[in-house]
């Protein structure tokens, strides 16, 4: 009986490892100079959020930094970061992946 | 050359400095023709509560009611002049009803024009938050807008829009169709009846256009044919920026008193600047702080018909009333 219970927390556990390692997303952190304004902050996120696979977006108006989460499996690569950013009116200055966030099913 | 001619030359050199500094300030930077504003109280602060904000970013008063774009938010607050909440409505959403990011507002007759910057479109409320109608949809023909910041309504209904990404401005029949506009579509330029992300406007009793021209730190004037007329903000006013009387660093609204005065949110100067109809320097109120009578980033002015104005400030989440000085 304590064998079975063993292996069947093992087998759970390894399954909830899968689902998380499969939700894994993909998160960046953009700097942008000058976003103090609403009408220019506003606009890089309607920009960012017009391309596919874009979930999140939380704009720091302080720092001057937009983070960007992805749905599963969806990334973003620089170039398109940085035509987004331009059509907002913006230079980007950084562009980084950052630790990916991960959610249990 | 000598050290007398050395010394002559830096004279000379320093005097013409100052010559021209002075020169310039007394063309370039106007006194205030009237005493300034006068703080009567504050309301507001973060969250999403009534009564709360996240990011105000428009206002406008008709009939003792103080309407406030909250745009975080989604939603259109209403309060009396004294600050008490009494009612709100929208959602962030983009069915009819809802509201995607909501910027400056206009009262025309009973309803409410709100430019969604979004949702790219205007939409018009009932006084009571009823969905009446919406005007636009993305794009950069004519009619369609790319983040429109705010509107003016005429006497007959035609609309008057800010078209902030197309860089101009928009003059459509009440049923949104196309009449006219200024700026050409996607291009920014700094000359007169050019546009660098224009964000909103206002229209005088006469039809005269006032537009808030944003990045180009200035306001642009034009007559009820739609030829240009003038503008003011800084030196030549042509996007050069600063702290001084008359000058601005991105403007964001402006709106008219019943008298015809110009009030003009100066975003970044952290303050509300007061003209005549022609564009002479008034007065100015508020400086960048977070107690009372300090504006975080002034993003948006309404004159009550009684004189009164209130001011959106941004940072701090909050409106603020103010009376003019005596």
């Amino acid at each position: 009986m304590k064998v079975f219970w063993q292996r069947t927390v093992l087998i759970l556990g390894l399954v909830l490892m899968s689902v998380s390692a499969f939700a894994a997303q993909q998160a960046y952190k953009l700097r942008v100079d000058g976003l103090a304004c609403p009408f220019c902050a506003y606009g890089i996120e309607k920009k960012l959020n017009a391309i596919k696979g874009v979930q999140k977006i939380e704009v720091d108006i302080a720092s001057g930094t937009v983070n960007v989460t992805m749905t599963e499996g969806a990334s973003l690569d620089e170039a398109t970061a940085q035509r987004a950013v331009k059509d907002a009116g913006f230079t980007l200055r950084k562009f980084e992946p950052v630790q990916p966030a991960t959610q249990t099913k | 050359m000598n050290v007398k001619t050395v010394l002559k030359f830096v004279r000379n050199t320093v005097i013409a400095l100052a010559l021209l500094a002075v020169g310039g300030w007394v063309a370039f930077v106007p006194s205030a023709k009237e005493p300034p504003y006068q703080f009567v109280t504050a309301w507001g602060g973060k969250g999403d509560a009534p009564g709360q904000f996240n990011d105000p970013t428009g206002i406008a008063v008709a009939r003792a009611e103080v309407f406030v774009s909250d745009s975080r938010n989604g939603r259109i607050q209403v309060f009396d002049t004294d600050g008490h909440f009494k009612r709100q409505f929208g959602a962030p959403g983009t069915e009819p009803g809802k509201l995607g990011r909501p910027m400056n507002l206009t009262i025309h007759g009973n309803e409410l024009y709100v430019a969604e910057y979004f949702n790219d479109r205007v939409q018009v409320f009932g006084l009571d938050g009823t969905s009446k109608r919406t005007m636009g949809k993305s794009g950069s023909g004519p009619g369609e807008f790319n983040a429109p910041g705010g509107i003016a309504v005429a006497p007959n209904g035609d609309l008057f829009i800010a078209d902030f990404y197309n860089h101009r401005i928009q003059h459509l029949k009440a049923d949104g169709s196309f009449i006219r506009q200024w700026g050409t579509t996607g291009k920014i330029g700094i000359w007169a009846g050019q546009f660098n992300y224009p964000t909103d406007v206002a229209l005088g009793a006469d039809g005269t256009l006032y537009a808030a021209d944003g990045y180009n730190d200035r306001i642009q004037v034009f007559g009820p044919d739609g030829a240009f007329r003038r503008k003011w903000g800084g030196p030549f006013a042509m996007n050069i920026f600063g702290p001084f009387n008359g000058w601005f660093a991105t403007v964001t609204r402006v709106a008219l008193d019943q008298s015809g005065n110009v009030f003009v949110a100066d975003f970044y100067n952290h303050r509300i600047q007061k003209f005549t109809a022609d564009g002479e320097f008034l007065t100015s109120f508020g400086a960048k702080g977070r107690g009372p009578g300090q504006l975080d980033h002034a993003i948006a002015v309404a004159a009550a018909d009684d004189g009164t104005v209130f001011v959106a400030d941004f940072g701090n989440n909050r409106i603020q009333k103010w009376r003019p000085g005596k």
